[in-house]
């Protein structure tokens, strides 16, 4: 092993260990932001004590997860048990690392070009969907292993729910896969960046696509109006009913990484990454005010769509359970399939 | 660097493989097998075929076992008891198969530091989607296209088993805790494979609906 592979693991090391931190302060400040905008949706205040308008609240509630009383069911499967919240979180971590977050940058006094983006590979978008399929496990297993009726029918039509949409999900994405031509997901941003960087897939050639791929992306990690499964007034508290204190708090941060993980995704995909419109022109290429400011711009994008998922919670009510799967079956799928044809078809006619 | 990771990797498999047929608790061996399904996706990715490695997980580790769990959980397949296997009559013949499969190891091992083969120095590109996929549409699409009809063979087969036979129609109010009954029950003369079908609430309106006469004299039904 020479010296470059040891600096290059090195330095991925870092880039890991940032992009975990800064994913879990997202998260932390993402819930207190979820109470606060609900509340406001709802007519009163959120928590706004702890800290300056509440914001310290995400360690004051981190403090009290950690100190809770840990109670672990008599009769329940104990490997399982402790091993479910484990697979959910780490399927949930382990899709941030496709992401690229700003263009590649020249540090100007190394003469090194540094991408931003911590893995590059060829089949990023195969494994987003590989890991969103193992993290069903987390859920299924949750069920299961707490020896509990209500926890079983909550996780079991978790899972249902979870493939079941998973399948409009992936063939939403097959109308970007088939315009952009590859999988890479860095490539497809650097595609969107036509007409000054504005030449977004959601305007050009997917909006169906999007609007599908929003949907699955709700469904998939059990939000409202989807969540069914882990609702309070529904099954107890679904699968995690048995679950208390640091590991209801992992369950809790894994649905949170998911909805910040499908944003991050849904981003990239029709929002164009970080592309912010007449940026390039404005900065040139491969400065660091460009990455600055295209980083900047993903954030608020993805900030946008954090915004919808909690607008949605405040303002619609739920599905059933049959209307959810007939909607996911019978509307949802056939839709994606005519999205997938129309692409095909301007494709083959070389409109795009 | 690439030992290090091999060994890992495979070490994972064969561990998690070993677990899958020592386990008793059957859903222990379910998650033991989705180890060594991601221990083979990662292996194909140290292979160049990054495309199989990602369908691996996708398809087996997120589909099927996905499947294999749920029967699992809802069956309630319990343990084995630990007893004393009564299979000795099996050391033999489990000794001759094991000394085939180091014998054929062993050839396999041989033949190769006889004919080594230079490994090239670029990653091929086989592996690539791309690849796979020009691959799979032109010179392999009729395998491809009938693989595709034997899967919805096999999904059709499924839908013609689970369905129900009789569906009642929109109008019909259907009793909690109703059942369906033979006739016989009703009038004893009628034969007992005979499968009228009348959806009412309580016996007397069945035995009326059919125009069933019960004669007094006949002994009572236990």
């Amino acid at each position: 092993m020479d010296w470059s592979t040891i600096i290059d693991i090195g330095l991925k090391l870092v880039a890991i260990t940032v992009a975990f931190t800064v994913v879990l302060l997202i998260v932390a400040y993402t819930v207190l932001a979820e109470r606060r905008v609900l509340a406001l949706i709802q007519g009163r205040l959120g928590p706004n004590r702890v800290g300056f308008g509440g914001s310290l609240q995400p360690f004051a509630d981190l403090l009290k997860f950690i100190l809770k009383e840990d109670i672990v069911p008599d009769k329940s499967t104990r490997f399982v048990y402790f091993l479910a919240p484990v697979i959910a979180t780490m399927a949930a971590l382990m899709t941030m690392i496709v992401y690229p977050f700003g263009p590649e940058i020249n540090v100007p006094f190394i003469h090194v070009t540094i991408p931003l983006v911590i893995a590059r590979f060829d089949v990023a978008l195969l494994y987003v969907l590989g890991v969103t399929s193992v993290g069903v496990y987390g859920i299924a297993l949750a069920g299961w292993s707490s020896n509990n009726k209500y926890s079983l029918m909550g996780g079991l039509r978790s899972s249902a729910q979870m493939i079941s949409y998973e399948l409009a999900l992936g063939l939403s994405l097959i109308g970007v896969i088939l315009q952009a031509g590859t999988l890479d997901l860095q490539r497809i941003v650097e595609l969107q960046s036509r007409a000054h960087g504005a030449g977004w897939f959601i305007f050009w050639l997917q909006p169906l696509g999007f609007i599908i791929y929003l949907i699955s992306a709700i469904a998939e990690t059990n939000r409202v109006p989807f969540d069914l499964p882990e609702a309070e007034t529904e099954l107890v508290a679904g699968f995690h009913t048995e679950y208390s204190a640091m590991k209801f708090a992992l369950f809790f941060m894994a649905e949170y990484i998911n909805m910040f993980t499908v944003s991050m995704l849904a981003t990239t995909l029709f929002l164009g990454g970080w592309n912010v419109p007449f940026a390039e022109d404005l900065f040139g290429r491969g400065t660091l005010l460009f990455g600055l400011v295209s980083a900047i711009g993903f954030l608020v994008k993805v900030c946008f769509f954090l915004f919808v998922y909690i607008w949605l919670r405040g303002t619609l009510p739920r599905f059933r359970f049959d209307q959810l799967m007939n909607f996911g079956w019978k509307f949802l799928l056939p839709l994606a399939l005519v999205n997938i044809f129309i692409t095909a078809t301007l494709l083959f006619f070389n409109v795009l | 660097m690439l030992a290090l990771l091999f060994i890992l990797f495979a070490g994972m498999a064969i561990g998690c493989a070993i677990a899958v047929v020592a386990q008793r608790n059957p859903l222990y061996s379910a998650i033991s097998l989705i180890g060594v399904f991601l221990s083979l996706a990662c292996l194909y990715v140290m292979l160049a075929a990054p495309f199989i490695a990602a369908v691996q997980v996708i398809v087996y580790a997120g589909a099927i076992m996905v499947l294999v769990v749920f029967v699992i959980m809802l069956l309630n397949v319990d343990q084995e008891e630990r007893r004393r296997p009564h299979l000795a009559f099996l050391v033999p013949a489990a000794i001759v198969l094991a000394a085939v499969l180091i014998g054929e190891v062993a050839f396999i091992l041989s033949s190769v530091q006889l004919y080594p083969h230079t490994p090239t120095t670029n990653i091929s590109d086989i592996g690539l989607t791309a690849s796979i996929g020009a691959g799979l549409f032109t010179t392999y699409l009729l395998p491809f296209e009938i693989t595709s009809i034997l899967l919805l063979m096999a999904i059709v087969g499924a839908m013609t088993l689970a369905r129900q036979t009789m569906i009642p129609s929109a109008s019909t109010r259907i009793v909690p805790g109703a059942q369906l009954l033979a006739l016989n029950i009703i009038d004893p003369k009628v034969p007992l494979d005979d499968t009228t079908t009348v959806l009412t609430h309580t016996t007397a309106e069945a035995e009326r609906v059919l125009g069933i006469v019960h004669d007094h004299e006949s002994a009572p039904r236990e």
